[in-house]
């Protein structure tokens, strides 16, 4: 596991030191984190990184799932999808399901700690069974609430206003709340499998266990298999750049334990894609980390067709890997395609088709792209600013109403 | 005069968080009475705290409304008068609101019609927190200074050279001249500073300017002995 120090290689030994003299003001603090699963998904990610790394800064932070049956994460995944503006009817019963499975799981926590970080709509509505007492809860939302569902976020606002504060990715993702709201986006870890630099050998290692043809141009999607990331517009792209260019196409996609549809969307994409030997679905393992990134380190142009988007840490992560990004013009997305110079937003399978073409014809500028997307993440999206923001909003819940806080 | 008994520089960092209100604008009718609404610690946010919010990057722009209403609204003679207009040279930032929205009545009186932006280029109010924090850096010699300097980051230039003005409710008093003069009686090096434009410098490029007036003034001294 890396420490806090390995990261000064990266950002530098004056950004580790900002983020220990901020931390020296949380000494003895002590901090929860909950969401729904450890395995899959940006979320976990985040906190496989960010836990250790306050630990190691003096601050004890603990990191805790709920639990439920297939019933509650169905629910879940529809508050989600519901959330992020796709109308879905809710009967009473579920709800009063997802209530239930929250008050259960309450059963299994104290809540003592000074800060609990709730993350996500799936535990949302434990806070209805404490006394918050000294204890400043935090919701942290990671998913696009641009337009929700109006009757469910009634629903979950009345949970929500309990709570100290929110946290949101993006200024488009925030509502008007009676409490503070702080801006946080995801980050990624620059040191961790999925991101470091790898040896020769192990690139050629994944190439040859996939079966990949290094000798056509890859056009890659890394997602989950999931509506809303757009995987058959992404076969409509390929084919019509196919038509011009001798290339191909990599789908891969991870599981999340907590996104039972995935099974279903991969079904469907898998039929699209026929026997087409140019199309490679790759249903990846849990932990496929070094997978992923020797995927995006070979691939040519790199797509995140999204309708709706959290935040898509993925496209982070390609371009990190100094690739330019074609992605739907949504959500976090749009924060991290400056267009024309990290990448290219889209708006429909047309737009995909010719930007893929565009970058696939010009190497010198998506070259360029991709040396200036490596350093507008380095300055904006790696785990160490986002370490440095969750000490930030810990600080200002302590100074409650300052607007200048001197430590 | 040069005192005996120099007083140390001592170098603050800060970061800021934001805090979006959760307040959007389509339009800049919707803008204006979003704005006539909001408290001080808004507008001071759009206002003064780009260049921190944008640290690594050059923008065309030096504040929020001016980005806004060129990238967004595309309405490029408003850009150009928000992008002309210095906040630092009002008293306070509510005297800044008051002429930000004199601005946008002038603007729209002469208007057919109230300008618009496609969904998705909504302008999202916020306001801040800014956490000050003391570095282990200190300098008592103009050479310090310089080192110093140097290996400041982004947010300590921010804090000493643009909220120092705010703070000290004077443009023209940023911390690091008002040390030159007081502490070294450098006029000249001070003088340079006092004249960097710097509101219209992202972090990088006030540090750099920074950077080369200190050098200047340490190789003109090296000349005098």
């Amino acid at each position: 596991m890396n420490k806090l120090n390995d990261y000064a290689d990266i950002v530098g030994k004056n950004y580790i030191n900002q983020l220990k003299s901020l931390a020296i003001n949380l000494k003895k603090k002590k901090v929860i984190m909950v969401n729904s699963t450890k395995d899959g998904g940006g979320v976990a990610e985040i906190l496989h990184r960010l836990v250790p790394l306050l630990n190691e800064l003096g601050i004890q932070t603990k990191w805790e799932t709920i639990s439920g049956d297939s019933d509650f994460f169905n629910t879940t995944k529809n508050i989600h999808n519901a959330l992020q503006g796709q109308k879905i009817c809710f009967p009473r019963e579920m709800l009063e399901h997802y209530l239930e499975v929250n008050k259960k799981n309450s059963e299994k926590f104290e809540f003592s700690e000074d800060f609990v970080f709730i993350h996500d709509p799936q535990p949302l509505p434990i806070i209805r069974h404490f006394n918050k007492n000294k204890s400043k809860w935090i919701w942290r939302c990671h998913i696009d609430l641009s337009k929700p569902d109006l009757s469910l976020w009634k629903f979950l606002k009345s949970y929500l206003l309990q709570y100290d504060a929110s946290i949101f990715s993006i200024a488009k993702f925030t509502r008007v709340l009676p409490h503070p709201q702080y801006l946080v986006p995801p980050s990624i870890d620059p040191l961790s499998d999925k991101n470091k630099e790898l040896e020769k050998s192990e690139i050629d290692d994944v190439i040859s266990s996939f079966g990949i043809n290094s000798d056509k141009p890859i056009i890659l999607q890394v997602s989950r298999f999931d509506r809303f990331k757009g995987p058959l517009g992404v076969i409509n792209a390929y084919r019509m750049v196919k038509k011009e260019i001798n290339c191909q196409l990599i789908l891969a996609g991870g599981e999340a334990s907590d996104d039972p549809e995935g099974k279903i969307v991969y079904d469907e994409v898998r039929q699209e894609a026929g026997n087409d030997p140019d199309i490679k679905l790759l249903l990846l393992k849990p932990n496929s980390n070094i997978e992923i990134n020797v995927l995006q380190r070979i691939a040519d142009v790199i797509i995140q067709n999204s309708s709706k988007e959290g935040f898509g840490l993925v496209v982070t992560e390609a371009l990190w890997k100094r690739k330019p990004v074609i992605g739907g013009a949504v959500g976090g997305i749009t924060l991290q395609i400056i267009n024309h110079q990290t990448g290219f937003l889209i708006h429909s399978d047309e737009g995909a088709a010719f930007r893929i073409r565009y970058l696939l014809n010009r190497k010198h500028i998506s070259e360029k792209m991709g040396k200036l997307a490596r350093e507008y993440v380095l300055n904006n999206f790696l785990i160490t600013r986002h370490l440095r923001d969750y000490l930030s909003i810990m600080i200002a819940l302590e100074n409650k109403n300052k607007h200048i806080v001197q430590l | 005069m040069k005192k005996n008994k120099i007083k140390a520089f001592e170098f603050y960092n800060c970061v800021m968080l934001i805090s979006p209100t959760g307040q959007k604008a389509s339009n800049l009718k919707e803008f204006l009475n979003i704005v006539e609404e909001s408290e001080d610690k808004v507008v001071f946010h759009h206002l003064y705290q780009s260049p921190f919010k944008n640290e690594f990057k050059v923008l065309e722009y030096p504040n929020d409304f001016a980005q806004w209403a060129a990238t967004s609204l595309e309405d490029m003679a408003l850009a150009e008068k928000f992008a002309n207009f210095d906040p630092y040279n009002f008293n306070n930032v509510n005297e800044a609101k008051i002429a930000v929205m004199e601005i946008i009545e002038e603007h729209l009186w002469d208007l057919v019609t109230v300008p618009w932006v496609r969904p998705g280029f909504e302008f999202y109010f916020s306001s801040s927190t800014t956490i000050i924090f003391r570095l282990d850096m200190r300098a008592s010699s103009l050479a310090e200074f310089y080192d110093c300097i140097k290996q400041a980051p982004l947010g300590s230039i921010y804090y000493h050279f643009y909220e120092a003005r705010k703070r000290n409710n004077d443009k023209e008093k940023d911390d690091f001249s008002s040390w030159l003069i007081e502490e070294l009686d450098e006029k000249e090096a001070a003088g340079d500073l006092k004249e960097i434009d710097f509101y219209f410098y992202s972090l990088i490029e006030a540090k750099e300017k920074i950077l080369t007036i200190i050098r200047h003034r340490l190789h003109k001294n090296e000349q005098v002995k």
